[in-house]
């Protein structure tokens, strides 16, 4: 086991981050990954501090506002074989990053992202963030947010996002299961993971949503899976109209799984076969400082003759 | 020897497709091209031309100067006409054409036009040009293309509209005979791009038909062919990114950059082969087109992190994207290449064209110090070269590396000799990197050059923040820790200005101590060049082609004792001389400047040359290109 010397965790006492990071280390701990695979991306934030903090030895890269799907991807497709986690608010992935939120649904790349949903920026001191509900005024704002929210899980799932998931940061045991679904999943995977922010959001908070919360594996005909193809569009509906309810009931649990679609390692493949076996990371591009890319057909395509 | 031709016409038309048969047939005849495409913003209607420029030796520029027009249209005379020494070849139904009537003309150009025009006397037609320039002796060809399209419909039975396709080749086979060269090596040159047959025999016959209707006058003969190859800058800067073992690229599509992510898209199937035992290896080039260029910088840096050579290609407005991502890499130490296509701004500016205004913001761009490596390419056998040395740098200083090309470069191309690319001497240096790691590594490990041993993901835990950070990679506040963790990056760059030799960052050529010495960077090298090889004056020519490190004990040396040391370069501020000053504490006494985003000709160069060396101009500027 690789020394991994602790480092003090400076979020709030209550704040919802500890039952994602524990359930998130979990997760890697019962799946029983190779900790020296598995990469946890950040962007900037409470929930980006995730990869000093969390007491599993993995790798971490604490990165720039919104920016963690880009790194991510970059990480992954470098290096298929490593297991990588993005951990972001949903102001630094559907605020500033919503691009790259939409983006990779695009592309169904396999990778993991996990949505720190706690409505507020914390670690500027509680502005308004992009799943706030219009008319809401926690203590933190002057007036009431006059921005209507954005609906995580619709969003993901009509960018083409292959898993989405709803978690609460209060019941680790069943956040922990649904990490584990989303790194088992081939694809593109979100969890939406609804987190009080003790600090600043004093609306949305542990005794709020615990009253409301229920999960989605009670409802006897609830079946998320699309099998075949044909049922994509029945499923993304079911999985809409179910992420609307929001009220005296809130769902959580897994919203929409398809694997009928191609990851986007398997796209690169499908173009250029030598990708599975042979990704870049694994590529010797020398051998003692001599150049082993053979150009001579380039350069031949550009003869003079 | 220099011949100068320039063909013209309506873009989306296929004047470039001719232009590169044209300059094919030429070359394969064993002579030198230069050519370089000049284009709106724009994909059907607007002007666009491409001057080519034939030498029996190497050459690097075009002039202001044409000996051969080759127009279709009436905007391609109004545009160019001035600037004809030899011959016109127009189309004969497009004489009495009003320079008001072209619209898709600038207006401002209209206005020019016509005002040179009435002030000289001739109405203001394309009649009145032909007047002007037959009083000037210019040799006035009518090539009725639509007489050679019925032709060709004729003789191979098909229909016209299809048979108008052969119009550019034909403009193109007048002006070849012109020439003098054998027909055969136009034919040849056809039928490599037309894969079809009727296509091919379309164009063969066209260009028979048109090959007799001039004389030959330039008389060329054929010379030995040398191994030569065709370079672009988009393609050299390709290819050499690939050779030097680049594995992941991402880009924004962005004019005048994206033609070479998507060269690497096309090849990026590739082959590497063992230097000992021979065995051969498949791999994938990864090309992502992303969302946007923040995503560009941000997944190039990911897969750096994987220990893969990587980078990203854009222009001005996606760099000015970049620059957060740009810091990121500077704190995590992240080897990423950013190759800068750099085109006229600010903003949108004038999308497809050149300029040199992007260099300070290239040395500057980001928040906070850290090291940057900023190197820029003279020609095209320099951008192949200088891509395999830019991943070599970013490696090596775990740093981010900006390549520098402009836009005249990337989308100018010449023949280049094989022995320019020094295949045999490029080599990797991949830096301080740890094969066998144990749970005692650390990623950002203080030590005496500011280089940490680098190790990639997978095979130990690594942490990364964009924070100010520890040795671990952990966040740390710590002011001691700041101190040094600083100072540590920052010695990066003073380590690689003392391993650099000045003498890469810096190319000296023409004779060493002579009274004038001329300081350029990037495409005017070129120009320079050609001059110091055709021309009388003499003077040192000095290329920058690293800024960071900036070769400033060498540059402060050469401007020593110099009777005046003048400045060429494509922007006002004159932003290479300021950095002169800032590095040596050293002036020039004159610069050559021009920001018509247009590139440096020959004789506009030379002209203004004489103009700061024989009557001690302070400052010149050039407006020359259509």
């Amino acid at each position: 086991m690789v020394a991994h010397k602790p480092v003090w965790n400076d979020w709030c006492p209550g704040c919802g981050n500890f039952g994602i990071i524990n359930a998130e280390a979990q997760a890697i701990t019962e799946l029983g990954l190779d900790t020296n695979k598995v990469v946890i991306v950040s962007g900037i934030g409470c929930s980006a501090k995730v990869p000093h903090y969390i007491r599993v030895p993995v790798s971490g890269v604490h990165s720039l506002h919104g920016r963690a799907i880009p790194i991510a991807t970059g990480i992954k497709l470098a290096n298929p074989e490593l297991t990588v986690i993005v951990n972001g608010g949903d102001g630094d992935l559907l605020g500033i990053g919503a691009g790259h939120f939409v983006a990779a649904g695009r592309r169904n790349i396999d990778i993991v992202v996990i949505i720190h949903d706690n409505g507020v920026y914390g670690l500027t001191k509680g502005q308004a963030a992009p799943t706030l509900r219009r008319g809401e005024k926690p203590k933190s704002l002057a007036r009431p947010n006059i921005n209507d929210a954005v609906n995580p899980i619709a969003l993901a799932v009509s960018s083409g996002y292959t898993f989405v998931a709803r978690g609460y940061a209060y019941d680790v045991k069943h956040l922990k299961e649904l990490m584990k679904a989303a790194i088992k999943h081939k694809g593109l995977a979100v969890i939406d993971v609804l987190q009080p922010c003790p600090t600043y959001n004093d609306i949305n908070t542990k005794e709020w949503y615990d009253k409301r919360i229920y999960k989605l594996d009670t409802l006897p005909d609830w079946d998320p899976v699309v099998r075949k193809p044909e049922e994509v569009n029945d499923k993304i509906k079911k999985a809409i109209d179910k992420s609307l309810e929001w009220g005296d009931k809130i769902p959580i649990g897994i919203f929409y799984v398809n694997e009928t679609v191609p990851s986007y390692e398997e796209r690169i493949s499908s173009i250029s076969p030598a990708y599975i076996e042979n990704p870049p990371a694994k590529q010797i591009i020398e051998k003692e400082g001599k150049l082993t890319t053979i150009i001579d057909p380039f350069l031949k395509e550009r003869e003079v003759s | 020897m220099r011949i100068s031709w320039v063909v013209g016409g309506a873009q989306g038309t296929g004047i470039d497709t001719a232009a590169n048969i044209f300059g094919n047939a030429v070359a394969a005849a064993g002579y030198y091209i230069f050519g370089n495409r000049e284009y709106n913003s724009n994909i059907k209607g607007r002007h666009s031309y491409f001057s080519l420029t034939i030498s029996d030796k190497r050459v690097r520029s075009n002039t202001e100067s044409i000996d051969i027009l080759v127009s279709y249209d009436a905007q391609t005379i109004f545009e160019h006409f001035q600037n004809i020494k030899n011959t016109l070849i127009y189309n004969p139904e497009v004489i009495n054409t009003k320079v008001d009537a072209v619209q898709p003309m600038w207006p401002e150009t209209v206005e020019r036009v016509k005002e040179f025009l009435s002030s000289n006397g001739y109405e203001q037609t394309v009649k009145g040009v032909l007047n002007y320039l037959k009083a000037r002796n210019i040799e006035l060809i009518p090539v009725n293309y639509d007489e050679i399209a019925k032709k060709v419909a004729e003789q191979l039975k098909i229909p016209l509209s299809m048979a108008e396709r052969v119009k550019n080749i034909a403009g193109i086979a007048v002006s070849y005979k012109l020439l003098g060269l054998d027909v055969n090596y136009l034919i040849e040159a056809t039928n490599k791009v037309f894969k079809q047959e009727i296509y091919k025999k379309m164009n063969e016959t066209a260009v028979r038909e048109a090959y007799e209707m001039a004389n030959a006058k330039f008389n060329l003969k054929p010379l030995p062919n040398k191994k030569r190859y065709w370079l672009d800058g988009n393609t050299a800067a390709a290819i050499g990114k690939v050779y030097g073992g680049l594995r992941f690229q991402s880009y924004y599509p962005i004019t005048p950059a994206s033609d070479e992510s998507m060269y690497i898209e096309a090849h990026q199937d590739v082959l590497m082969e063992d230097p000992v035992t021979g065995d051969k290896k498949k791999g994938t080039v990864v090309v992502v087109q992303t969302e946007d260029e923040l995503a560009a910088i941000n997944m190039a840096i990911g897969a750096a992190l994987t220990g893969v050579r990587s980078a990203t290609a854009t222009s001005g407005p996606g760099f000015s994207l970049m620059v957060e991502g740009i810091g990121l890499a500077g704190i995590i130490e992240a080897p990423v290449v950013i190759t800068y296509y750099v085109r006229a701004g600010p903003s949108t500016g004038l999308a497809t064209r050149t300029g040199q205004a992007d260099l300070m913001f290239s040395m500057f761009a980001g928040h906070g110090e850290f090291p940057k490596i900023v190197i820029a390419s003279g020609d095209h056998a320099e951008i192949f070269k200088d891509a395999v040395w830019a991943l070599n740098l970013a490696e090596k200083y775990q740093t981010p590396v900006i390549h520098l090309i402009e836009k005249t470069l990337a989308n100018s191309y010449s023949t280049v000799p094989e022995e320019e690319l020094e295949l045999d001497k490029l080599r990797a240096e991949r830096g301080k990197i740890v094969e066998n790691v144990d749970e005692s590594y650390v990623r950002f490990k203080i030590t005496e050059d500011g280089i940490s041993p680098r190790a990639f993901f997978g095979k130990v835990p690594i942490q990364y923040t964009s924070d100010e950070h520890n040795e671990e990679g952990h966040i740390s506040e710590d002011p001691v820790n700041r101190t040094l963790m600083y100072e540590k990056r920052m010695k990066k760059l003073e380590t690689a200005d003392k391993e650099i030799p000045e003498e890469e960052r810096v190319k000296i050529y023409g004779e060493k101590d002579a009274k004038n010495l001329v300081i350029t960077w990037g495409s005017p090298t070129g120009a320079l060049r050609d001059i110091l090889e055709e021309t009388n004056l003499e003077f040192t020519l000095v290329q920058l082609r690293m800024f960071s490190p900036f070769p400033k004990n060498l540059l402060s040396k050469l401007m020593e004792g110099r009777e005046r040391v003048i400045s060429v370069e494509g922007n006002y501020m004159g932003q290479a001389a300021l950095l002169i000053k800032m590095y040596t504490g050293k002036e020039v006494d004159s610069e050559i400047l021009k920001w018509n985003a247009r590139p440096f000709l020959r004789d506009e160069l030379e002209n203004a040359l004489i103009k700061v060396m024989k009557e001690g101009e302070k400052r010149v500027v050039l407006n020359g290109g259509a």
